[in-house]
């Protein structure tokens, strides 16, 4: 039998979020300048396509209806569509294709250069997110993943592949406005456009903070669209 | 989020981003100030979170050992909510079915059919999508689980009431001061309510995948200290049939 009681042990499992919390704030800026390249797409007619595996398919609902339909009253709604909603599809795919196909395929058929592709894992372990996303860079979209593991345990660097970002972030993929570290680049593959990746190895914990990510790229996007062309530039 | 049910939210992006609404053209501001307004909204979550811990952590810990208890005895878990709520209730119900961990669980989203959804929507009304559901699905010693940022959903408060006419287990998750479902937990219709204490839908959101995300973590730690097998299997219920319990109990549920 557990030795700690329950309240103990309640007590610890909300005090293990602290530090996963904290690291987001530090990741604003990341955010920032996805949801920036993001409003960029939106203004010029792009839509957004989200998907992810598992639990993290209830992320990619989320996102889409976040745009979709605005929580204020008076945004505009964005276009959206979750990819990991059609289980039809998905598993259709996944049976003749293997489920490593089933978010590219639907990429592949929905989407153009112009849209925003976010793919969303917990562990990035999730072989569907990671070729939809590859799909997605192939087309020419802009691609966000939201993925977790952030230095647990601390990767090798790999060779980064630098993408379409690299023109529309102002050529300042390795670092922030302000010349900080790029924090996705530590010990990642740079798979997308803007990785944010989450301080935790535990999925639930990754979960609880990428809707804190995604409420606060939906945010932003509506703020960069009100800026008008100068801050999009 | 995606329901728009929280008049407690208010205003909209003036209030978020003041700063917007302060004559500048230069985007270098607008960026530098963009990026510290979500540095804040990041730190409220963390302090959001160990409020919660504080006020209701304990009560999160006997909810999670009266879920224990009827998983225990063959119950099964149905979960409901509206817009990015009803996304939350599908996270509930796959981190119960299918962990990363621990031991898998009988848990089902009610959002999850849209034929049934759709066809309850159009042919009775959406006040009873849920209720419904409950009706044809739910027993005593099930359990209800519905999420509503305002409390003010009506398809989750009827849910609940039906849930409780059932003799099930009822848990809700609200935000601000906790709307019909205030009403519910004081009535007795509902057995656990955890209520977030902010205005912000998206604070209440992210404190709410917290709470679940616990309830989930000492369910499994209660279940731990019982032997694996031990509890019943959800199809065992010889002796109780869904519907056995609808007009035999009280319509208030239990305490």
């Amino acid at each position: 039998m557990p030795v700690a009681s329950i309240q103990q042990v309640a007590r610890e499992a909300f005090a293990r979020r602290d530090t996963a919390g904290g690291a987001l704030a530090r990741d604003a800026e990341l955010i920032t300048r996805a949801a920036r390249d993001m409003a960029v797409r939106f203004r010029r007619g792009g839509k957004l396509v989200v998907f992810g595996n598992g639990g993290a398919g209830t992320d990619a609902a989320h996102v889409a209806v976040e745009f979709m339909h605005p929580v204020i009253v008076g945004k505009p709604a964005l276009p959206a569509l979750a990819l990991s909603n059609d289980a039809a599809t998905v598993s259709a795919v996944g049976a003749d294709e293997g489920m490593a196909e089933a978010f590219a395929h639907q990429v592949r058929h929905w989407a153009g250069r112009g849209d925003i592709a976010v793919g969303i894992s917990r562990d990035d372990g999730g072989a569907a997110v990671r070729r939809g996303l590859e799909a997605a860079r192939e087309l020419g979209l802009l691609t966000v993943s939201l993925t977790g593991g952030r230095d647990t345990p601390p990767a090798r660097t790999e060779t980064r592949v630098d993408g379409p970002s690299a023109a529309h972030t102002g050529g300042d993929t390795g670092t922030g406005p302000n010349g900080k570290e790029d924090r996705a680049d530590r010990g990642q593959n740079r798979h997308a456009d803007h990785v944010i990746a989450v301080a935790s190895a535990d999925p639930a914990v990754v979960k609880e903070i990428h809707v804190t990510t995604y409420h606060l790229l939906w945010e932003l996007v509506h703020v960069f669209l009100e800026q008008g062309e100068e801050a999009l530039t | 989020m995606g329901a728009a049910e929280d008049p407690a939210l208010g205003g909209g992006t003036r209030e978020l981003y003041p700063f917007l609404y302060e004559a500048s053209a230069d985007p270098a501001p607008v960026w530098a100030d963009a990026t510290r307004s979500s540095e804040g909204k990041a730190t409220e979550i963390v302090l959001l979170r160990r409020r919660m811990a504080e006020v209701c952590g304990d009560r999160v810990a006997v909810c999670a050992e009266q879920m224990a208890a009827a998983f225990a005895g063959g119950g099964r878990l149905f979960t409901f909510g509206n817009g990015g709520s009803s996304t939350d209730a599908q996270e509930v119900a796959t981190a119960f079915l299918r962990p990363p961990g621990g031991r898998p669980l009988p848990a089902l989203s009610l959002t999850t059919d849209v034929a049934v959804v759709t066809a309850l929507s159009n042919d009775v009304g959406f006040d009873a999508v849920f209720a419904r559901q409950l009706a044809a699905l739910g027993r005593r010693g099930d359990i209800a689980f519905g999420l509503s940022t305002s409390g003010g959903s009506a398809n989750v408060a009827r849910a609940f009431e039906e849930a409780a006419r059932r003799g099930m287990l009822t848990v809700g998750l609200a935000g601000g001061h906790g709307g019909m479902l205030t009403e519910l937990s004081e009535s007795g219709v509902l057995d656990h309510l955890f209520v977030v204490p902010s205005s912000s839908v998206h604070r209440i959101q992210e404190a709410q995948t917290t709470v679940y995300h616990v309830l989930w973590e000492l369910t499994q730690h209660v279940l731990a200290g019982t032997p694996t097998g031990a509890h019943a299997r959800p199809g065992d219920h010889a002796d109780s049939r869904p519907g056995d319990h609808a007009e035999a109990l009280p319509a208030s549920g239990p305490p």
